[in-house]
This record gives structure tokens, C-alpha cells and sequence, in this order.
């Protein structure tokens, strides 16, 4: 007789609409909200689904303060293994995707900016 | 103060920074306006944001000659009831409200462009397709969020017009904070000049933000914009910034405006579809 071990996922669901109680997620205090959930659940080794169902409208502001912020503090292949978001509109999904690019970008040398300010001294 | 044509172009915006150069130091004054010749009804923000800053010195402000037309627009808008008059039902909707709107009450703001862009009757909206509409939301709450981060204002004043004619629609922001120039100085302790800050902020990725990412939503904008065929604009101190119809052009003002500006002009009639865009490049299964 074989015996076959499971580890089971336990995986929760951030409902962004239940959270910040508004179908446009705009603001930088709607996203902490939702980077406290997730960075919390994150510790716990949680798998996380964050829907957007009933989410028109979204800003990169917030998605820079809920997803941008987990790379500064959790490692690139835990943040795709845990986590994925579901009923994302596309133009939020090409939101998502250039915040996601940037932190990683950023989070790997925060001090490139000082450059950047150099390069427009030079331009 | 005569005021002469007042449009969207740098003259125009020259003219309300003499103005406000002009009076900044006056204290217990009456001040004068006169407006007779053209004013495009969404600068309302601009000279209502000046008009407030001269407020604060105890002046008093006396509207002495408004043309007859604009003055039905700015009581249609609602500029004039803050200085006396009374608000007038705009039957033909092409007028978007004027608002004063504390930085943080976002949500007020996002229940103001509902009512006046989306559940509104405004006269553009069954002409728009659905992926404009987000866009040009999506593209005003973005610049109010760089006002509410970013500027340390007291208010927000905001203001729309829609021209049916030619299919346009302005929107400006406005805020008295501490204008882009001295935020990117104060974070970087650098020296750039305000067109210098302003080139800066517009490149991708760029953000006075510490130890968070951001700087995204201004370079998404200008690209929203380029593909629109539409117009922004940038004041913020003596810097001028715009992008029409694909060119860049920087200028310096004589003065300085007391916070940043941004207006931006949305092409009504286009039809592209923004929602698809890039789509093709992104993998979705596997965005983080």
C-alpha cells in the first residue's frame, strides 16, 4: 500500500472591494491597507489570491503601496509562488505589471535615482 | 487687472502670473477683475487657486466687468458663487464643476468625477467608447494622487470644460503647495530649476518617494495623452511644460506661479483601444 503525503496550499482571498469598501482603488491609504493584508498573510506562508472583482478603476499610486512595497521585504520567487490576483481589469494588469517591474528595478538599487537626478543636471 | 484672451497656452497662463506677482504683497486691497475676452472656463482652477492665495493676505476681491456669456459659464461652473454670485443650471452640459477639495478627501473627489463625467449627463459621454472613458478617469485620478502625495497643499482645485464642436474636453489640477522644483530639491538636496524638475518627474520611474516605488503614473499619462492626440500641460513655479499632439515644449515664465498646474486635454472622438494595448506583452499567468 502507498501512502501519499499531500502538503495542502492554504490559500486565502483578499477581497480588494471588501477592504477598502469602494470600487475605485486610488489612494496610497486604500493600498497600505491591502499590503498590510498581504505582507501579514506573506508570514504566515499563506497562498494569496487578490480579487478585484468589482473593482472598476485603479491608480498606480495604489498598487505601488500594495504590491510595489513586497519587494522590499520578500524574495521574488516567494512573491510569485504565493501570490496571484484575480478579476484584474487588463489596463489594471498593465499597471500591475509595470509596478512590478519597477520595484524589482528599484528594491535592487534604491540609490540609482541619485543618478538620475545627475543625468538631468547633464542633459 | 485687464485681462485679455485666456485660453490654454502659455500667454494666458503668463497673464495670471503677472497677476498674482502683481498683487502677492497687497494686503487689505480691493482688488479688480475685469474679464471681457475670452476665458476658457476650466482655468477657473488656475485663477481661483490665485485668487485664494490673495484672499489670505485679508484683500477683497470685486469681479468690477465680466463679459455676459463668460459670466453664465463661470456661474454655471460654479467659479462665481465663491465670490457672490449665484450658481446657474447648465442645461447644455458641457460644463465640469468647480471644486475646492481638501488633499485628503479622495473620496470626494472620485464621487465629484462620478457625478460630473460618468453619471452625469455631460453631453460627450455617448460618444465616448468604454476604453477612453477609463482612460481619461483613470488618467485625472492619477494626477490628483501626484497632488495628494506630493504637494503639502491646503486644497486641490480642480475644473472642466467640454467644447462639443471639436470633440475636447480640459481638465485642469491645481495646488499652492510646494510645487515639483522644491520636492525633487528637497528629497535629492539638489538644485535643479523648475523646467529641470519637471523633465525629471516625467521620466518613467522617477520618484521623490522614500523607500517605496512610484513615479509611474505621470509617464502613463504622457503616453495615454501622445496616443490620444490630446494636451498637458505643466506649470509649477516659472516652469512650463507641454505636450500637444506629440510635441514636447519647455518654457520658463517671468514670475512664479505658487504651486503646480496641470491641465490636460482629452480628444473625445478617439477611437483607439486603450484596454488592448501592450496586452499581447504581458503574461499574465505570471505578472510577479
Amino acid at each position: 500500500m502507498k501512502i501519499y503525503f499531500e502538503m495542502e496550499k492554504k490559500t486565502i482571498t483578499i477581497s480588494v472591494y471588501n477592504i477598502i469598501a469602494d470600487k475605485t482603488a486610488m489612494d496610497v491609504d486604500q493600498g497600505q491597507k491591502i499590503f498590510e493584508r498581504i505582507d501579514k498573510a506573506f508570514k504566515e506562508s499563506l497562498y494569496i489570491d487578490v480579487s478585484f472583482q468589482n473593482i472598476e478603476l485603479i491608480t498606480t499610486a495604489f498598487l505601488n503601496t500594495a504590491f510595489g512595497q513586497l519587494y522590499r521585504d520578500h524574495k521574488e520567487d516567494f512573491i510569485r509562488e504565493h501570490l496571484k490576483t484575480s478579476n484584474l481589469t487588463n489596463s489594471g494588469m498593465i499597471k500591475l505589471k509595470k509596478v512590478v517591474e519597477t520595484a524589482k528595478l528599484y528594491y535592487k538599487d534604491p540609490k540609482a535615482l541619485e543618478q538620475s537626478i545627475k543625468d538631468i543636471l547633464e542633459d | 487687472m485687464r485681462f485679455s484672451n485666456i485660453s490654454n497656452d502659455f500667454n494666458s497662463y503668463q497673464q495670471l502670473i503677472t497677476f498674482y506677482e502683481e498683487n502677492k504683497d497687497e494686503f487689505f486691497l480691493n482688488i479688480q477683475l475685469d474679464i471681457n475676452n475670452f476665458f476658457c472656463a476650466n482655468v477657473s482652477a488656475v485663477l481661483g487657486a490665485i485668487l485664494d492665495k490673495l484672499i489670505l493676505n485679508a484683500n477683497n476681491i470685486h469681479f468690477r466687468s465680466i463679459d455676459d456669456k463668460i459670466k453664465e459659464i463661470l456661474k454655471k461652473n460654479d467659479f462665481l458663487s465663491f465670490y457672490g454670485y449665484n450658481s446657474e443650471v447648465d442645461i447644455h452640459n458641457t460644463t465640469i464643476k468647480y471644486k475646492k477639495i481638501l488633499p485628503t478627501d479622495g473620496k470626494y473627489f472620485v464621487n465629484y468625477i462620478e457625478k460630473e463625467l460618468i453619471d452625469s449627463n455631460l453631453s460627450i459621454l455617448p460618444r465616448m467608447s468604454k476604453g477612453i472613458k477609463e482612460g481619461i478617469i483613470e488618467a485625472i485620478y492619477e494626477v490628483f494622487v501626484n497632488a495628494q502625495i506630493h504637494s503639502q497643499t491646503k486644497y486641490i482645485y480642480s475644473c472642466g470644460q467640454f467644447f462639443p464642436g471639436s470633440n475636447e474636453l480640459f481638465f485642469t489640477l491645481v495646488d499652492t503647495g510646494i510645487s515639483i522644483k522644491n520636492c525633487v530639491n528637497k528629497r535629492f538636496k539638489s538644485n535643479l530649476t523648475s523646467v529641470q524638475a519637471i523633465k525629471w518627474a516625467l521620466v518613467d520611474r522617477n520618484t521623490t518617494k522614500e523607500h517605496i516605488t512610484g513615479g509611474i503614473g505621470l509617464a502613463l499619462l504622457k503616453d495615454f495623452i501622445k496616443n490620444n492626440r490630446g494636451l498637458m500641460q505643466i506649470i509649477s513655479n516659472d516652469g512650463y511644460y507641454s505636450l500637444d499632439d506629440g510635441r514636447e515644449v519647455y518654457k520658463l515664465f517671468s514670475g512664479q506661479f505658487p504651486g503646480t498646474v496641470v491641465t490636460i486635454k482629452f480628444k473625445t472622438d478617439d477611437k483607439h483601444h486603450y484596454s488592448l494595448k501592450n496586452e499581447k506583452d504581458i503574461n499574465f499567468e505570471n505578472i510577479f
